[in-house]
């Protein structure tokens, strides 16, 4: 879950890292009640990165100057997204603007600082400027002034710097962030540094024990854009990244949905079998409307497998895009009790299931489950079967040439 | 991990977070396979029982009471598992299996530091075990789909391991190990491990790979299988038309950076083919295509399939 810039900087100054007097700023109107003195920088505040270069960013020096800003921020899309708030902050004059990062790199299965002396909008991943030092055990601030060291940092700056790491790693554990950046660090003429821009991700399975965080999700741009999911907005990859097809399927508790504006409806039993799946009806030049992954059987506390399938029908059945309903679930027997039972009433209530199912299951006997007889409903144990058979109903023409 | 590691029908077994519902649900089924569960741990349940094993409020007083324990098996749930493994290791247990998904990545960066510093094995978490057909199962996976073999699998996710094992069944090939290392986006044991256990496990003669998008394991491993391993590989990969950015449900199949954007993005389908083919790996393009390329592979003498 990414945060916005101003929650992000919220967090920074709760653990001391410098931050710049600031003011949250709801209305256009509310710029004339400004705190912070002039001249003032205007930021919108979109989950988006490249804000600056998208024209996010206005330099104001008086109130009819700020007013008019506001007003063309609060209409400027960036990247999809438009802002429910902006940030009103003090201008600041940097003689240097340094790149400090916190990640996790998960094929180390550890943390990582990154940090270059050349930091700005302009940063870059592969520049030879960029260091990293990986926190190999537990955390301790000679990491952060190896890296200071590595950026080519000298004198007081290098403990400025690890200072600021230090404070920059606290809150990464504390928080569960996925990742945590400040990018430009700044430092003035006076030799002190200062956070001008932050960018915090929380990460998603670890919001349950961070409600307070929790709490921030989605806020500002809820309103506007509807559904629209932030976590996936990777704030680098932005010159590339398309926002999000909005989902046309609310998702239950626990479940992941994944849209791809095809005709034929997935629903399984788990990641892996999801992925398989929509990779088996691409090949069969089928092509998935959505694939609605129901869980697995790890994780804990959630509900029998019966209820997951009737929940996830539920929830896709009045879909109009489409043509036919492939669920491939695998269980074994202490899973299968109540599935057939539990998919029958979609084929009695009258507004349930319109179109074909495809039903596929395992075939051992063990897992048998009682299936409704019913001509809508088609029952395969073998997966290809099950894929052709989907694929055919889908698109009767086409099959007909491929025979 | 020195790849003599042992789970077999006469592993002594603990499983701790018993008396919740994994627990209580997948304790009699593993009991009922044959497994050895000496003892359970839930705290606030010491002294009761859960189909006749005896349930202790810790590690240490389980310990105590049945003396030798292999390996732990947790069904603690997510926030709990870091906790409840750090006992087990405290009290000198070396092998942990965790079954839940959604353990934060930073619980596992804590527990991978200490499981190095002790050479202790973790499998997992977002993992359905590891169970050797006939013998013992030790996590949830439906054990009516497998059968007693000589194929071993190793694979990312939980479902799909049970898909290969059914396609390898159905196929008349029986299984000698399935192990699930675990979907979440940090995990303890890595493909290379198990590879390396299972070149030297006299009962497999050939291991199945199956992985899928994110993260970059196919790639470490298909080098690694290059360098290290005499025994046939058959892959597969799952996710290959999965489009970017979206989450499976799996906190580790996400193609993205490694290092939030700062290195070149990993995890693509094309980058894990392409690591096969180096390796001269063959890549099933569908489940049921994995037993004609193990059947294949047997046919041949090893020395061609080595080299």
């Amino acid at each position: 879950m990414n945060l916005l810039e101003y929650q992000a900087k919220d967090l920074f100054r709760q653990v001391g890292i410098p931050v710049l007097p600031s003011q949250r700023i709801d209305r256009p109107q509310d710029i004339k009640h400004l705190t912070v003195p002039y001249p003032v920088v205007l930021k919108s505040q979109v989950y988006a990165g490249g804000r600056a270069k998208a024209g996010g960013i206005r330099f104001v020096e008086n109130t009819i100057d700020a007013v008019a800003a506001a007003q063309t921020l609060f209409n400027l899309q960036i990247h999809g997204q438009l802002p429910a708030v902006l940030l009103a902050e003090a201008r600041y004059k940097s003689s240097q603007e340094l790149y400090l990062a916190v990640v996790l790199d998960q094929t180390l299965g550890r943390p990582v600082l990154l940090g270059s002396a050349v930091g700005g909008v302009d940063v870059e991943a592969n520049s030879p400027h960029m260091k990293q030092v990986v926190v190999d055990q537990e955390f301790s601030a000679f990491y952060a002034r190896r890296l200071g060291v590595l950026m080519g940092l000298k004198g007081r700056l290098i403990r400025q710097v690890s200072h600021v790491l230090e404070r920059m790693y606290r809150l990464f554990i504390q928080c569960d962030l996925d990742w945590v950046e400040i990018n430009p660090l700044a430092v003035g003429g006076d030799g002190a540094v200062m956070a001008l821009d932050g960018k915090v991700a929380v990460n998603n399975d670890a919001l349950g024990r961070h409600p307070e965080l929790a709490k921030l999700r989605f806020f500002g741009t809820a309103e506007r854009v509807p559904n629209l999911a932030v976590d996936e907005l990777s704030p680098f990859a932005e010159e590339t990244t398309q926002p999000p097809p909005v989902p046309k399927t609310p998702v239950p508790e626990g479940m992941s949905l994944v849209e791809m504006g095809g005709s034929i409806g997935i629903l399984c039993n788990g990641a892996g079998l999801v992925m398989t799946t929509l990779d088996l009806v691409t090949q069969a030049e089928g092509t998935p409307a959505f694939a609605l992954n129901i869980g697995g059987d790890t994780l804990l506390g959630s509900l029998p497998l019966a209820q997951r399938v009737a929940t996830g029908l539920e929830a896709i059945q009045h879909r109009g895009d489409m043509k036919v309903v492939l669920l491939n679930l695998l269980y074994g027997a202490v899973e299968s009790q109540g599935v057939g039972e539990a998919i029958a009433p979609f084929f009695k209530r009258r507004d349930g299931l319109r179109c074909p199912v495809v039903l596929r299951w395992s075939g051992v006997a063990e897992a048998a489950a009682e299936f409704p007889s019913h001509p809508n409903l088609h029952v395969f144990a073998d997966l290809d079967e099950a894929i052709a058979k989907a694929v055919i109903l889908a698109y009767p023409s086409v099959a007909r040439n491929v025979g | 991990m020195d790849g003599t590691l042992k789970f077999t029908a006469t592993s002594r077994v603990l499983i701790q977070g018993i008396t919740n519902t994994l627990g209580l649900t997948y304790a009699p089924l593993m009991q009922a396979y044959g497994t050895q569960v000496v003892a359970g741990v839930g705290a606030g349940h010491g002294g009761e029982t859960v189909n006749g094993i005896p349930v202790f409020d810790l590690v240490e007083q389980a310990l105590e009471a049945v003396e030798d324990i292999d390996t732990t098996v947790i069904f603690s749930p997510p926030y709990e598992v870091l906790d409840a493994a750090l006992e087990a290791i405290a009290d000198g247990i070396r092998q942990i299996i965790l079954i839940s998904g959604g353990v934060p990545p930073l619980d596992m960066v804590r527990l991978l530091r200490k499981a190095e510093q002790t050479d202790t094995l973790v499998v997992g978490s977002d993992s359905p075990g590891i169970i050797i057909p006939g013998q013992v199962l030790l996590g949830t996976h439906p054990a009516e789909f497998y059968t007693p073999g000589n194929i071993g699998i190793i694979s990312r996710s939980g479902t799909l391991t049970y898909e290969v094992a059914l396609q390898l069944t159905q196929a008349g090939l029986g299984q000698s190990i399935a192990v699930s290392i675990g979907s979440d986006r940090v995990i303890g044991s890595s493909f290379q491990q198990w590879l390396q256990i299972l070149e030297e496990d006299d009962q497999t003669e050939a291991i199945v790979l199956v992985g899928s998008i994110g993260g970059d394991s196919e790639e470490v491993a298909a080098r690694y299988v290059q360098e290290a391993i005499d025994k046939p590989v058959v892959a597969y990969l799952a996710g290959r038309t999965v489009p970017r950015d979206q989450p499976m449900g799996h906190a580790g199949a996400v193609i993205a950076p490694r290092l939030s954007g700062w290195e070149e993005v990993i995890g693509t389908p094309e980058s894990k083919i392409a690591a096969f083919k180096a390796a001269k790996i063959p890549l099933a393009n569908r489940p049921s295509e994995i037993p004609q390329l193990l059947n294949k592979l047997l046919a041949q003498p090893l020395s061609e399939t080595a080299s």
